[in-house]
């Protein structure tokens, strides 16, 4: 590759000879999955949008289709209270998520979130949401309740 | 601590700037962030960062607020950054062209003295059985030297684990140094290694007496592989650094899984160590606890987020401590910055220039923070725009010498690197080839056992199809501790 100053084949300097090595193969780089995306995305979210959730260290993403509203929290089956996505088995009681923790709501072509008073918060991309009051979510914006972490894509 | 920032540096202008000189140093930065434009990663950061900048600065009210603030708390810079280039003049180009950084991050001594700050330090011991013998006893006597060397504000906790694990020393300061030396002496090797109990109980000791002012560090020391708990190991290091708490390993012998521990260690910024022989393991241990004694700051870390058509390829810490560091995500942890030697990185970019206007070419930013300790205890950012020129003309350059030094050693460790990749998925020739490559070059930068070990390891290969346990750390931590430039290093 141009620039390059040692060989990546074999190692050899280029820079003193480079009239002999003018330019070096490039070779299959294993690292490039330069898969992380931490942009400020899209805010338009439309009808036939879905949302993936990427819950930190899970091995699957969660896809949802929030029509209306969404509930995020904890299982707790002695106050009868069934999150529309609990968070449980990724955690949740010792990263302090609240049982009813945030919520996820579908307006006129945008999603936004909810914290719901939750006792150790919300907070979108770094900020501690204000209980109960909307925020609009984009594309890629990571959220974190207590300290559980997710991101949320549009698709 | 909260970061205190530089709302100028983050736009790149000087506290003089006019209104005008803002706004267009706004729309150029945003340009360069704006997330629809630059989804590398640390970008959004960097966004974000830029807009608070601009919305305080470009009220006028609030930024004569923000200067009187500023200035009063306005001391010289604690930290310099200084990056050299191995080409400054790039021609347009379809193909991507490699650039490479080196980023060198000294302390300015001159303004505060080293600090002595206090360890909040917890050594975390395998006590397995395969430590019986040698192992533990040169383990013993590496942690009683530290114990009298440990300082009256340090504190101190040793945390044994097999199965299960248990504190042998309560977090406390070393005031009765026998005692201490007493307990550890009670270790007996046994069971298995089950790592994620140490490592918790290791966390949970530097909790008790967790503070900003100190560094904050777990050590552990182990011979072996743990099982099916690598990711919750993993796990709890990311909730240590969060806390800004750092984590280095050292690996005894040739069973344990370096890839684990490499990258262990790595989240939190902190080192990772192969031990030959155990009775390497005091002057080891002892490095690396005297590295840590003279933290001059805390909790750096770098953001760089590449322009559009730039990739950051890979980022090594050639000195002090020399490893391999994840690109993304962003911020990269850093770790602590030693008072005695500069830190030095090596950011390696690839550069497609084919649509750029000639000229000034932005590559990304080093984007360096961290917490300096000591009576001067404040948080420090230092932002370097990284930026070489687009040319048609033929430019004869002479790459820095520091950076071709540390390029030359670099490509040794990227050979072993390739080969064990190349032998792990089944390519036998090209492992063979590259190994034999190795050999080559280090025998021309005189490392003659380094390369007799590849040559030894490459005949291991041609009949067995792998590399040898012992082969591959010996390769890969060999030519790892030949990065440190000259001058830093410290070999004793």
């Amino acid at each position: 590759m141009e620039g390059a100053l040692f060989c990546e084949e074999c190692g050899l300097s280029l820079w003193e000879d480079s009239q002999t090595h003018v330019s070096t193969r490039k070779l299959e780089d294993g690292n490039s999955e330069f898969s992380v995306k931490s942009g400020w995305g899209t805010a338009t979210f439309q009808d036939r949008n879905q949302v993936i959730i990427h819950i930190r260290d899970a091995a699957e993403p969660v896809t949802i289709n929030p029509l209306g509203e969404f509930l995020m929290g904890r299982k707790d089956s002695s106050s009868g209270i069934a999150p529309d996505l609990d968070l449980t088995p990724h955690g949740a009681l010792e990263k302090g998520v609240s049982r009813m923790h945030a919520m996820l709501r579908k307006g006129e072509e945008i999603l936004s979130i909810i914290d719901l008073d939750s006792a150790n918060g919300t907070y979108l991309n770094g900020q501690r949401l204000v209980a109960h009051q909307p925020r609009v979510l984009r594309d890629g914006d990571e959220i974190r309740l207590g300290r559980l972490v997710l991101h949320i894509y549009f698709k | 601590m909260e970061l205190v920032q530089d709302y100028y540096a983050t736009l790149g202008v000087p506290p003089t700037a006019s209104e005008e000189d803002l706004r267009t140093a706004y729309r150029l930065a945003a340009r360069r962030f704006h997330p629809d434009v630059n989804r590398s990663p640390g970008a959004a950061i960097i966004f974000r960062d830029i807009n608070a900048a601009y919305e305080l600065l470009s009220n006028r009210q609030r930024r004569s607020e923000y200067d009187q603030v500023a200035h009063a708390a306005t001391a010289p810079p604690s930290l310099r950054v200084e990056t050299y280039y191995s080409r400054q003049f790039l021609k347009p180009m379809s193909e991507p062209q490699l650039v490479y950084a080196l980023v060198k991050i000294t302390p300015e001594l001159e303004v505060s003295l080293t600090s002595d700050a206090p360890m909040n330090l917890c050594l975390v011991l395998d006590r397995s059985t395969s430590m019986k013998g040698p192992r533990l006893q040169h383990l013993k006597s590496a942690v009683h030297r530290i114990i009298d060397e440990c300082r009256p504000q340090d504190h101190l906790s040793v945390v044994a684990f097999s199965d299960k694990a248990e504190v042998l020393v309560p977090a406390q300061h070393p005031t009765d140094p026998r005692m201490i030396k007493a307990l550890v002496s009670t270790m007996r090797p046994d069971g298995a290694t089950a790592m994620l109990q140490g490592l918790r109980e290791g966390l949970r000791q530097i909790e008790r007496n967790r503070d900003t002012r100190y560094v904050n560090h777990v050590i552990l020391i182990t011979d072996g592989r743990t099982y099916g708990d690598e990711e919750d190991c993993l796990r709890l290091a990311r909730d240590a650094h969060e806390r800004g708490v750092g984590i280095s390993g050292m690996g005894i012998g040739e069973d344990w899984n370096d890839q684990f521990l490499d990258n262990l260690a790595s989240i939190t910024g902190g080192s990772s160590t192969y031990i030959i022989s155990p009775n390497m393991v005091s002057r080891f241990l002892h490095e690396r606890i005297r590295s840590l004694s003279t933290a001059y700051a805390e909790r750096a870390r770098l953001i760089t987020a590449p322009a559009t058509n730039v990739d950051l390829n890979s980022v090594m810490r050639i000195s002090p401590n020399p490893m391999a560091l994840a690109a993304t995500p962003q911020p990269i942890p850093l770790g602590t910055i030693d008072g005695l030697s500069p830190t030095s990185l090596m950011l390696q970019f690839h550069v497609v220039t084919q649509d750029a206007p000639l000229g000034e070419f932005y590559i990304g930013r080093a984007d360096v923070s961290a917490e300096v300790l000591g009576s001067t205890q404040r948080a420090e950012r230092i932002v370097e725009d990284l930026s070489i020129t687009i040319s048609e003309d033929d430019v004869d350059e002479d790459p820095p010498a520091e950076l071709l030094d540390a390029l030359s050693k670099l490509v040794l460790y990227r050979l072993q690197d390739r080969a064990r990749e190349a032998i792990a998925s089944g390519n036998i020739a090209e492992g063979t080839r590259k190994l034999e490559y190795l050999a080559t070059r280090l025998f021309e930068n005189g490392q003659e056992d380094l390369a007799q070990a590849a040559l030894h390891e490459k005949e291991n290969v041609l009949s067995t199809h792998t590399l040898s346990d012992e082969g591959a750390k010996r390769l890969k931590y060999g030519t790892r501790a030949l990065l440190p430039l000259l001058g830093d290093g410290k070999n004793d």
